[in-house]
């Protein structure tokens, strides 16, 4: 039975959700505190043995862990075309392999 | 010696270039698969370009590749068991 939905009239068109599921957000969460754990571990084998690395100490200081973030920075990004500057995370390229925390102050 | 044992969870495809050289220069050529590393700032550094795609742990020893595989083999579900006549002998000779 045909069904006159706009993929089906128009091609190619794809229909991506403007905000994120309650799983989607739940494993958003679960990969940012996967991210923290692996800073942890580094951080903390890297202090017994006396090293410092500029990559952690730079991370460490900038970066807020998954508990400190509001879930505005959580689950969507800042967007200078976006009507209120905001739109979903999941609109970022890659994002679930890459890390985007912080966004400009103020928005 | 405390070293890092890294395992690759997440590939690389479709990231930069520099993402999967650094994979590369880690040992991580596919999924699941485990490397150790020396504890050291250059290996941080490393993990640090990766770290949405590895899992870390620190460990005292840097396993073999058997032993790794030994950690992820299930139990059999059965045991052989040995001759009559070979258990008789090792029971005398104890």
């Amino acid at each position: 039975m045909f069904k006159p939905t706009s993929p089906l009239l128009s091609g190619l068109l794809w229909k991506i959700p403007w905000r994120l599921s309650a799983p989607q957000k739940a494993r958003q969460r679960k990969r940012l505190r996967s991210v923290d754990k692996v800073i942890d571990t580094v951080t903390a084998a890297l202090y017994k043995k006396g090293f410092t690395a500029k990559a952690v100490e730079q991370w460490n200081h900038e970066m807020p862990r998954e508990e400190e973030m509001l879930p505005k920075d959580k689950y969507t990004i800042f967007d200078r075309k976006e009507k209120k500057y905001r739109k979903g995370i999941h609109k970022l390229p890659k994002w679930t392999r890459v890390s985007q925390r912080v966004n400009p102050p103020g928005f | 010696m405390s070293y890092f044992r890294i395992t690759l969870v997440r590939s690389a495809i479709g990231l930069p270039r520099r993402t999967t050289d650094v994979l590369k220069a880690l040992g991580l050529k596919k999924r699941m698969a485990t490397v150790f590393h020396a504890v050291s700032p250059s290996v941080a550094g490393q993990i640090m370009k990766v770290k949405e795609l590895v899992e870390v742990r620190e460990v005292e020893r840097r396993l073999t590749k058997q032993e790794v595989h030994l950690e992820r083999k299930p139990d059999p579900g059965y045991y052989v068991e040995k001759v009559g006549r070979s258990e008789f002998d090792e029971s005398r000779r104890v």
